[in-house]
């Protein structure tokens, strides 16, 4: 498996070229390619949950700012321009930092937030060998990426030197230690039955077998526990208790303004954007196209639709199915109400990770007899 | 145990639930969409309610609005707002034309142009003081008990400022030319270009818009020294009352366009008759009298527009089919003769021509029930059959034409104003320029061309005069 920086690096060997200067350009390539989907994701996502929240409550949402030629009237084009109007307005905005606030931890805890949604994106394929570099415990790096996350929510909670940013960074680091439990759990289903960490095991396996959402119905439970876990995660509503804004404020980012906020932002839509990709790649099947599921006795599919399964076209299927899964989330923000404190750690310990147990042994059942 | 499933399934149901409910308003379907986007679309404003019957009070802090066509320029609004935010001004017409200003809905004649009407409702109080006032009754708060002459408005958005002064006088450049007030025109538009100029410097003076500005300046202090003698000139003349007599008939005579023989002869006959004569007065008089005026080819604009005016009387005579307010004084009954005014005047605001004026009449009379034979011949006299026809009917009246050029009464047929105006400047320039009736044609067709103003009406008029 080929994945971009080992084919930088093999491109430009061919030059004399300083093995330094070869080796920060294999850094800095992937490194803006990464920044870039993460700001267009937030520009876009942004946009999108505010016109499906706008939509779900009987509104209009954004309508005025144009862009591009687009310009009022249309209902979902109408204020195209409004993230980018948004992105600009937060980077000009003064940052303040507190007087009694640790100024050192709380300069860099966003970055460490930030950092983690980055890295988890260097083990992230788009398609196939579209990836940034490729590893064989793919899965488990992931993981242990995303929860990088907690350790700079709870740095900004206490360095703001504020009640509600404190409560709000306790109550995040609970949330999320709680829900990896079941997160992992179900992604150990498909390790367990695919016999691979790698990403692309786990894709070679569905693409020689069916999605693992259909393997079975331990599956299919699987990766409902895993997508409202990782609704939790994300801090979203209704799981939104870290930054409960009729309680507290904003919780951990309270203190936060500009361009660190900012920071914060693009670090949330960037984790849903990986969850999104993950469950995508895990249960639906990741770059595969959806011809797999046509699985009729009087119809053959034709050879040549089979180009709809080559690199370019996986980008297209992993986004579209990336993109169902983040409306689904904003679907659930917009219709629920956020949960109590015990309510949540309920959901999470009484439920899931006793589901989460059991689907770990009903599948290597499941396994042993078909 | 049991208990444990059983919430779990009601969760999941609940869940369920409340996803199929939000996913149903995603379709954001029209009717209910509760966003009413500000700026593009309105509520329709409702009528206030402050706690009494609509006919109990006379006064509601609405927004001040003006009828202009009742309007007759007495100032009364101005004198009397505490806090002035009413503007006005007023063009008389020169002595001996005969202008015809109209009547008011309430019969009185006009007898000056209002060439600007404006109300500041940033500095407006609301008291209402202006209304009383008003012999009109032509400046009124809208709504309440006006309601039936102007709907309800008291939401002032505007984008600028300058959207909350109200201008209600928008006097054509044909009625100007009509009074004579192409030099009010010009003061008007170098105002304007002043402002603009300056909007457009933003306090940033440029070196050579500097030198122009002095340019200017120059220029404007010689048209003074041009327009040769002024008022200034009595004002060394210690009596008060002989300076006013003076003063009064030297504006006469000017206006006249006498020369200045002439003129000191009138003013030192006006000072005699009134017996104010004293050794100042006859110093002034003389220096009018050997006033050598070397500027006697420059052709003030005001006395241009004199001179045209009282050559060509703009007489309003009932034969020549022209219909007004006053024409409709010939209906005997009280009650049909005030609908009839009434209607006319809202046709009139509208701009409409005679025929359609005249449809309104027909249509309010009908309604109300006081259509009579009387009223429909009466009315009927005036329907403008054709433009051309009409043109051709006046062409008659109008005995002969005098060398050259025909008589700007006759654009009088061309229907909209805007075109009128602009034909009459045409002409005014023309006449100046001692044109032919043909050249003048073309130059009108051409301006009115230019400004897409042209139709097939107008054309076959200027085919009837050519």
């Amino acid at each position: 498996m080929t994945s971009i920086v080992k084919s930088i690096i093999d491109s430009f060997q061919s030059f004399p070229i300083d093995p330094f200067l070869l080796a920060v350009l294999a850094i800095l390539i992937p490194g803006i390619i990464i920044f870039l989907i993460m700001a267009v994701n937030a520009l876009i996502a942004v946009y999108f949950e505010r016109k499906v929240s706008a939509f779900m409550q009987d509104r209009l949402g954004p309508m005025e700012v144009g862009i591009f030629g687009f310009k009022g009237g249309k209902k979902f084009w109408g204020g195209i321009g409004q993230t980018f109007a948004d992105a600009i307005k937060l980077l000009a905005k003064e940052d303040i930092i507190p007087n009694d606030a640790d100024k050192f931890l709380m300069v860099l805890a966003p970055f460490i937030i930030f950092t983690g949604a980055f890295l988890t994106f260097i083990g992230l394929p788009m398609s196939d060998s579209l990836v940034i570099s490729n590893f064989n415990i793919g899965i488990f790096y992931i993981i242990a990426m995303s929860s990088v996350g907690v350790i700079g929510i709870i740095l900004a909670g206490w360095s703001s030197n504020n009640k509600w940013s404190l409560y709000g960074a306790m109550r995040a680091a609970a949330q999320m230690i709680s829900y990896e439990i079941p997160i992992a759990l179900s992604l150990i289903l498909v390790v367990l039955v695919s016999g691979h960490l790698d990403i692309y095991g786990i894709v070679q396996w569905q693409s020689e077998n069916r999605w693992f959402i259909l393997h079975s119905p331990f599956a299919a439970l699987g990766f409902v526990i895993y997508f409202v876990s990782v609704v939790a995660e994300t801090n979203r509503t209704p799981f939104d208790i870290p930054e409960a804004e009729s309680e507290l404020v904003a919780g951990w980012m309270t203190e936060y303004s500009g361009f660190r906020w900012a920071l914060f932002f693009l670090s949330e839509y960037a984790n849903m954007l990986i969850v999104a990709f993950v469950a995508s790649i895990v249960f639906l099947g990741g770059w595969l196209s959806p011809l797999q599921l046509i699985d009729l006795p009087f119809f053959d599919i034709p050879d040549s639709w089979m180009f709809l399964d080559g690199t370019i076209f996986g980008i297209f299927w992993l986004f579209i199915k990336a993109v169902i899964l983040i409306f689904c989330m904003m679907w659930f923000r917009w219709t629920f109400p956020r949960l109590r404190v015990d309510q949540l750690m309920y959901v999470c310990w009484k439920i899931f990770i006793p589901f989460a147990l059991a689907n770990v042994i009903l599948i290597s059942i499941w396994e042993l007899i078909f | 145990m049991s208990e444990y499933f059983i919430e779990i399934v009601n969760g999941v149901k609940t869940f369920l639930t409340g996803m199929k409910m939000t996913l149903k308003h995603y379709n954001n379907k029209e009717e209910l969409v509760a966003t009413l986007q500000y700026p593009h679309e309105k509520w329709p404003i409702p009528e206030r309610n402050i706690g009494f019957e609509n006919s109990e009070y006379n006064l509601i802090r609405s927004r001040l609005h003006v009828d202009i066509d009742d309007c007759i320029g007495c100032l009364m609004c101005e004198k009397v707002c505490p806090v002035d935010c009413i503007k006005i001004d007023t063009i008389k017409p020169p002595k001996g034309t005969d202008v015809d200003f109209g009547m008011t809905s309430l019969d009185t004649h006009k007898k000056m142009l209002v060439t600007r009407f404006t109300i500041d409702m940033a500095e407006c109080m609301y008291c209402n003081l202006c209304a009383y006032p008003c012999p009109e009754e032509c400046i009124y708060m809208v709504g309440g008990p006006n309601e039936h002459k102007h709907e309800i408005d008291y939401e002032f958005s505007q984008y600028k400022r300058d959207g909350l002064i109200y201008e209600f006088a928008e006097p054509t450049e044909a009625q100007f030319a009509e009074v004579g007030g192409e030099s009010y025109v010009e003061s008007r538009q170098s105002q304007k270009q002043k402002l603009e100029d300056g909007a457009n410097l933003k306090g940033v003076v440029e070196e050579e818009k500097k030198t122009i500005v002095v340019d200017d300046s120059k220029e404007s202090t010689k048209k003074k020294e041009d327009s040769g003698l002024t008022l200034k000139l009595f004002n060394d003349v210690g009596d008060k009352p002989a300076r006013g007599v003076a003063k009064r008939a030297f504006q006469a005579a000017k206006r006249g366009n006498m020369d200045y023989v002439t003129m000191a002869d009138y003013v030192n006959s006006a000072i005699n008759d009134s017996g104010k004569s004293s050794p100042e007065m006859t110093v002034a008089i003389e220096i009018i009298r050997n006033y050598n005026d070397e500027t006697d080819n420059t052709n003030t604009p005001v006395s241009v527009a004199a001179e045209s005016s009282s050559e060509t009387p703009l007489m309003v005579d009932s034969s020549s089919k022209n219909f007004d307010v006053k024409s409709l004084n010939d209906i005997e009954d009280k009650m049909s003769r005030g609908i009839a005014k009434k209607a006319f005047m809202a046709a009139k605001r509208k701009n409409s021509d005679t025929n359609s004026k005249i449809d309104a009449i027909k249509l309010a009379l009908s309604e109300a029930e006081k259509m009579t034979d009387d009223i429909g011949r009466l009315l009927s006299t005036f329907v403008v059959s054709d433009v051309a026809s009409s043109a051709t009917a006046i062409l008659e009246a109008v005995p002969e034409l005098e060398a050259g050029l025909f008589d700007i009464k006759l654009l009088n047929v061309i229907d909209d104003k805007m075109s009128r105006g602009s034909a009459k400047k045409v002409y005014m320039a023309g006449k100046r320029g001692n044109k032919s009736t043909s050249d003048v044609l073309t130059d009108i067709r051409e301006e009115l061309t230019k400004s897409e103003m042209m139709n097939d009406d107008i054309d076959n008029f200027l085919n009837g005069i050519g």
